[in-house]
């Protein structure tokens, strides 16, 4: 795939998947300020594919409703990590974390990419994300200095999310010429200055970060091999849409 | 969204429990609310005020956080971007609107947390119309639009009442369900001209919320308990009626004007006496699904009570004896 | 398990039998944080409402998406609301600093109208000797919000209403003053400003993008 795409499909399905699955919470949150927070910001998820999938669209891809709602899990370019259920809100608040921190620095570093309409892009979303990371550090520092029962919880999720996570940096054949144009840094050096952040974070709570870069990522994703979780999410978004695919909604 | 009329809980007490007032007092209070100056919580108020206050505010509060469910069931299933980032939004606004009105009752003495409680044990009432299900993308439409139609009309009076954190509450509100409104109308518009499956969905769920929508305002004023004490302390503005009247007379053209029909034979505008005539909702069964024998009681009340549950874990880990809980001022 | 049409609840289990009631002993919420905002460079903090939260910072958090997800924003404070003094609310021609009580002409105190001044080393050597910093807002009408009105240097937040009559009190009407300890408020930082960058250009939160007429003309035209 010519590396624009394969870049811009990584990220685009990424967004909206876990911006769709965030949604998921609004009514549903531990305090009500809370749940306005995390609808926000999976508004801003949605927000963000949007523009990305509206770049695709500029490069010859589909308009961005279809390229979003008419696609089977095989064609999705997300990581493993954004299509897990919601769980419970300690997994939600721990993927938000380990996710948010990636998109931060990505979009930090795509703000000088040689691609330039997504370099203005990510240059227009700083302040955005910022808030996002703000929101992801405090609620990680408060609870996994809080309770017991809060340090155990936080702890399992993070057991869990981290080999997910890292599935974020999983590369495909289009690394190379994506480095070499210019178009982005890579995934190498994103996780190495991903891991340095998170690491600044969860030193100031209780919980033990494992040797991160020991574990297994859970890979797959970016070429299309998804969890059991993708295609039900899709058929559940595309519900009304693909009754009438030729209708305007 | 919506307003707490139709929720027909209307006091039983409204005349009596003034008589252990001081009457120099409760003179000066009356003549503050009648030169047209607004409450504020650091006032004298008759104990009869702050509970009526209280209780209406909070099922305004209640109808909000409950108001957001019919919608949110359709939260992951709204149709393209433009729909779904909006369908978001709304829901998000709903609850921002119940915390908005928590903390205007709070401010009259009732915890949230109290308020919450009462909810989920059943204690409390919300809007009766969200006991009724959106089985499809189209009857989430339907409420986006006429629902909260209904809430303006009644929100716009009541934000001319006495009780200055509810009025400043309910500006608030107002505003952002202009958004609410034009969306709502949006969504039907585009049913309803679209497609013929889009068409046909969309009248569907219109003839299944009429009922419900004409219940909205709450039993007709002869059938209504006495309120004349709290129309003089601006705490009801408008009646049931008066409410039903101008929605009727603002919205029934604009469902006429793309096509639809309602499900009623006997609507019409009466143009003599500028009254829309109708047939008489069933109040009865509005009775029944009020006192939780309703398609969605069971649910709504479960849903509420599962979060509340499941985030109990996230409350108590970030409790604080740092911040002790005192009444918010205004 | 009740079956909902909404695909989320099916997905939480919700349980057929309703479950007994709650019986709370202690109160789980947390305290509360009351809200201003101003919505443009050299604009008054004007209030907006108050949210619940365990501490300051997550109040913020709370205070950004609850109050200022709409239109323009350049600044949010938060401050708890037990530490702001308030006078009595008085009439919507009055003025609540009439209400306070008057200090004794014969007070070891110095003039009030003095303590607010250029004097740098008056002003070091109030602060060594425990004075501090309150910010003032005023109520101008009942059922409208409080405004940021200025600081005032005092001793203790009684002190600082009176301080604030001395500075504030020729303005009519205020219907009620606020005094909140300035260290106790929570300010968004200059440089922070961008996280509002994108707040007014999400449109699919606004009214004005919903523009449905053409449609139901076009709609009117063919169905005559």
């Amino acid at each position: 795939m010519d590396p624009k795409l394969d870049l811009l499909y990584r990220l685009a399905d990424d967004q909206l998947i876990l911006g769709h699955r965030n949604s998921e919470w609004n009514g549903l949150g531990p305090i009500l300020e809370e749940d306005i927070a995390f609808s926000s910001m999976a508004q801003d998820k949605l927000g963000h594919s949007l523009a990305l999938y509206t770049l695709l669209h500029e490069l010859g891809e589909a308009e961005p409703d279809t390229v979003a709602f008419t696609r089977n899990a095989p064609q999705f370019h997300c990581c493993q990590l954004v299509e897990l259920p919601i769980g419970e809100y300690d997994f939600s608040l721990t993927r938000h974390f380990l996710f948010d921190h990636a998109e931060l620095l990505r979009f930090e570093a795509l703000a000088t990419s040689s691609y330039e309409p997504l370099a203005q892009v990510a240059r227009k979303l700083r302040g955005e994300l910022k808030y996002h990371a703000l929101h992801a550090n405090t609620w990680m520092k408060r609870l996994g200095t809080a309770t017991e029962e809060a340090i155990e919880r936080m702890q399992n999720a993070l057991n869990f999310t981290l080999p997910y996570a890292l599935g974020i940096f999983e590369k495909t054949e289009a690394e190379a010429e994506i480095i070499s144009s210019g178009l982005f840094i890579g995934e190498d050096e994103l996780r190495s200055r991903w891991l340095e952040s998170i690491t600044k974070v969860l030193s100031q709570t209780a919980l033990e970060v494992p040797d991160i870069l020991a574990l297994t990522p859970v890979a797959g994703g970016r070429y299309g091999q998804h969890t059991e979780h993708l295609q039900p999410l899709l058929d559940e978004m595309a519900e009304v849409f693909r009754l009438d695919p030729t209708a305007d909604w | 969204m919506y307003g707490s009329a139709s929720t027909h809980d209307l006091p039983t007490t409204a005349v009596t429990g003034l008589e252990n007032e001081d009457p120099i007092l409760l003179a000066e209070f009356e003549a503050r609310i009648a030169r047209g100056e607004k409450i504020e919580p650091g006032d004298w108020m008759p104990a009869l005020y702050r509970k009526q206050l209280t209780r209406m505010i909070e099922q305004h509060a209640h109808s909000e956080i409950i108001g957001s469910l019919p919608e949110g069931t359709w939260i992951t299933r709204a149709p393209g971007f433009r729909r779904k980032m909006a369908q978001m939004a709304k829901v998000q606004d709903e609850v921002g609107h119940a915390q908005l009105l928590y903390s205007a009752a709070e401010t009259l003495g009732k915890t949230r947390e109290q308020m919450l409680t009462d909810l989920i044990n059943g204690k409390s009432k919300y809007s009766n119309v969200f006991n009724y299900p959106t089985p499809t993308w189209a009857d989430s439409n339907v409420i986006s639009w006429l629902i909260d139609a209904g809430a303006i009309v009644n929100q716009l009076a009541n934000a001319k009442g006495s009780y200055g954190p509810y009025c400043r509450a309910l500006d608030r509100i107002c505003a952002e369900e202009a958004f609410h409104l034009k969306y709502g109308h949006d969504a039907v518009v585009h049913m309803a001209t679209g497609t013929p499956i889009q068409r046909e969905m969309m009248q569907a769920a219109l003839n299944r919320w009429w009922p419900a929508i004409m219940t909205f305002f709450g039993p007709s004023d002869k059938m209504s308990v006495h309120t004349e004490i709290l129309m003089r302390w601006k705490v009801k503005m408008a009646s049931n009626d008066e409410c039903r009247n101008q929605f009727l007379d603002m919205y029934v053209p604009k469902i006429w004007e793309i096509g639809l029909t309602l499900p009623d034979a006997n609507l019409r505008k009466n143009e003599e006496t500028g009254q829309w005539e109708f047939t008489e909702p069933d109040w009865e069964d509005f009775k029944r699904v009020i006192n939780g024998d309703g398609p969605c009681n069971a649910e709504r009340i479960a849903v509420r009570r599962a979060a509340e549950e499941n985030g109990a874990w996230v409350r108590r880990a970030l409790l604080t004896p740092k911040t002790q809980y005192v009444r918010p001022l205004a | 398990m009740i079956q909902s049409h909404d695909p989320r609840m099916n997905r939480l289990g919700l349980p057929d039998a309703p479950a007994p009631a709650v019986a709370k002993e202690a109160l789980d919420q947390f305290g509360t944080y009351e809200v201003f905002h101003q919505k443009k460079e050299g604009a008054p903090f004007v209030y907006v409402g108050p949210v619940h939260a365990p501490e300051a910072d997550v109040a913020f958090l709370f205070a950004k998406e609850q109050f200022s997800r709409r239109f323009a924003c350049t600044g949010l404070w938060v401050v708890p609301t037990a530490a702001i003094t308030l006078t009595d609310y008085v009439g919507d021609t009055e003025s609540a600093y009439d209400t306070l009580p008057l200090l004794a002409k014969s007070s070891a105190a110095p003039a009030p109208d003095s303590r607010y001044t250029d004097d740098t080393a008056g002003e070091e050597a109030a602060y060594a000797a425990g004075e501090e910093d309150y910010d003032i807002f005023h109520l101008k009408k009942r059922g409208k919000a409080h405004q940021h009105v200025g600081k005032v240097r005092a001793s203790s937040p009684a002190d600082a209403l009176q301080v604030a009559k001395a500075v504030f009190g020729e303005q009519r009407p205020v219907v009620n003053v606020w005094a909140a300890r300035s260290a106790d408020i929570l300010r968004s930082d200059d440089e922070d400003r961008d996280i509002w960058t994108t707040t007014p250009e999400k449109k699919y939160r606004d009214a004005i993008s919903y523009k449905v007429q053409d449609r139901i003309e076009k709609f009117k035209a063919e169905n005559q």
